[in-house]
């Protein structure tokens, strides 16, 4: 990628594309390091990642272009600062650690605690099926859209966001919380 | 199309990604197999429930504000020092911060009223500017209030009154969230005639509260007018006349017999 200083026209462009989806950046840079100072860091870093490879963005596809952007500075950042999340196997170690922080009984019985549990769950899903599934589920982005910006062929996004919902249906922090008679539904 | 086949396409099936081959046939074969459908409801299930309780984390207010300085050009209000290197800071200028933050405070608070009024209007002009520009006025577009009412308050910590107001000549367009004083606010889009009207819609007391008798300013050429009622800080944004506006607000606020 050639680096090089933009005149005014291209930066604003570029920009004036890319600004509209700052919310879908922060909500992915958000939900891959969970937490917020850092999640603005990596959209900045991205950002201005996005103004210096501008000649890169065809227009068509700002969206999934600014998110691969983020995702890399997303996958940097953990790199620098968690890199045994980028080194998992199956993934279920990562929920099986998590389990242990989950709340006591009691805690889990008040309804609201559903939604967390629900949360909890998503956010111990390795990283890797973290962003298919937040990608699919949150921002409606198509298999080819999500190929592109997770750098996989089709199929895997397919595999993977098979995986992601299997590994979240049966996660345990999942489990402890919502009774069973609630778990199926249309039976 | 036996099971196997049918429990291997169901996630592309439920995702839209089939082509409408596979896709018929996926379909035909959950009419018949009880089973099979039942996963299918589960897998459905679970993307509602994604939908419904994981949240969504919209862009805070002080990152845009930062990028918009990276917009800018200026480069120096940009990254903050990382936390380790913030903390070594404060360690050697804990003294001279802690002054710099009380004089700061003192002032910032003397002079808070008077920038409340002109900053809210100069943000949400910006805001109704930054969203007419990059053709993004609406994250949920519809004229129904059914559907902008519930979709703005599955979003925010509040339910924003909605009315079609038709009728009078202002359509409604739909609802975005956007960001005003530091707050995610629910933002409604009318269009008149050629105008389009953004209307933030936030609760009084999350706010200095508005005064009920609505308030006209011009930013940019853009009337403001602000107002409060039914319990709502009420502020609108437009091209249009200022008479029209306030009218409008004053109706909106009002928020009896809607249509």
């Amino acid at each position: 990628m050639e680096f090089q200083l933009l005149d005014g026209p291209a930066r604003s462009r570029c920009a004036e594309l890319v600004l509209p989806h700052l919310n879908s950046a922060y909500n992915l840079a958000r939900w891959l390091s969970r937490n917020d100072a850092d999640a603005e860091d990596i959209v900045q870093d991205a950002f201005e990642r996005a103004l210096r490879y501008a000649s890169g963005l065809q227009g068509t596809h700002a969206k999934a272009w600014f998110l691969t952007i983020v995702r890399h500075a997303c996958y940097d950042w953990i790199g620098r600062n968690r890199p045994s999340e980028l080194m998992r196997g199956d993934g279920t170690e990562a929920i099986e650690a998590a389990v242990d922080s989950r709340p006591t009984p009691e805690e889990t019985a008040i309804a609201e605690a559903d939604a967390q549990a629900l949360v909890r769950a998503i956010a111990a899903l390795p990283v890797g099926f973290r962003e298919v599934l937040l990608l699919r589920e949150q921002e409606d982005m198509s298999y080819r859209d999500i190929a592109r910006i997770v750098d996989i062929p089709i199929g895997t996004v397919m595999s993977r966001l098979a995986r992601a919902r299997g590994l979240l249906r049966r996660s345990p922090l999942l489990h402890a919380v919502v009774p069973p008679s609630m778990r199926t539904v249309g039976k | 199309m036996n099971c196997n086949e049918a429990a291997g396409l169901l996630p592309a099936y439920g995702d839209g990604a089939l082509d409408p081959m596979q896709s018929a046939a996926v379909e035909q074969h959950l009419l018949a197999c009880t089973d099979c459908a039942g996963r299918y409801d589960e897998q459905v299930a679970l993307g509602v429930r994604i939908k419904r309780d994981a949240p969504y984390f919209p862009a805070p207010p002080a990152m845009r504000s930062r990028i918009d300085a990276v917009v800018a050009g200026t480069r120096k209000p940009a990254r903050s020092p990382p936390a380790r290197a913030r903390w070594r800071w404060l360690g050697a200028g804990a003294f001279a911060g802690s002054m710099a933050t009380v004089l700061a405070w003192l002032i910032g608070s003397a002079v808070l009223d008077w920038r409340d009024g002109t900053d809210l209007a100069g943000e949400a002009v910006a805001s109704h500017v930054r969203a007419t520009l990059s053709n993004h006025l609406t994250d949920v577009a519809t004229s129904d209030r059914h559907t902008v009412k519930p979709w703005l308050s599955a979003r925010l910590d509040y339910s924003p009154p909605v009315q079609d107001l038709s009728s009078e000549g202002f359509a409604l367009a739909g609802g975005r969230v956007d960001y005003l004083d530091r707050h995610a606010v629910a933002t409604l889009v009318y269009r008149y005639r050629d105008h389009v009207v953004d209307v933030f819609v936030r609760p009084v007391a999350a706010s200095a509260a508005g005064s009920p008798s609505p308030s006209v300013s011009t930013v940019r050429g853009f009337n403001v007018v602000r107002t409060s009622g039914a319990g709502m800080d009420w502020l609108a944004v437009s091209d249009a006349s200022a008479d029209v506006l306030t009218a409008f607000v004053s109706r909106l606020a009002r928020g009896d017999a809607a249509p």
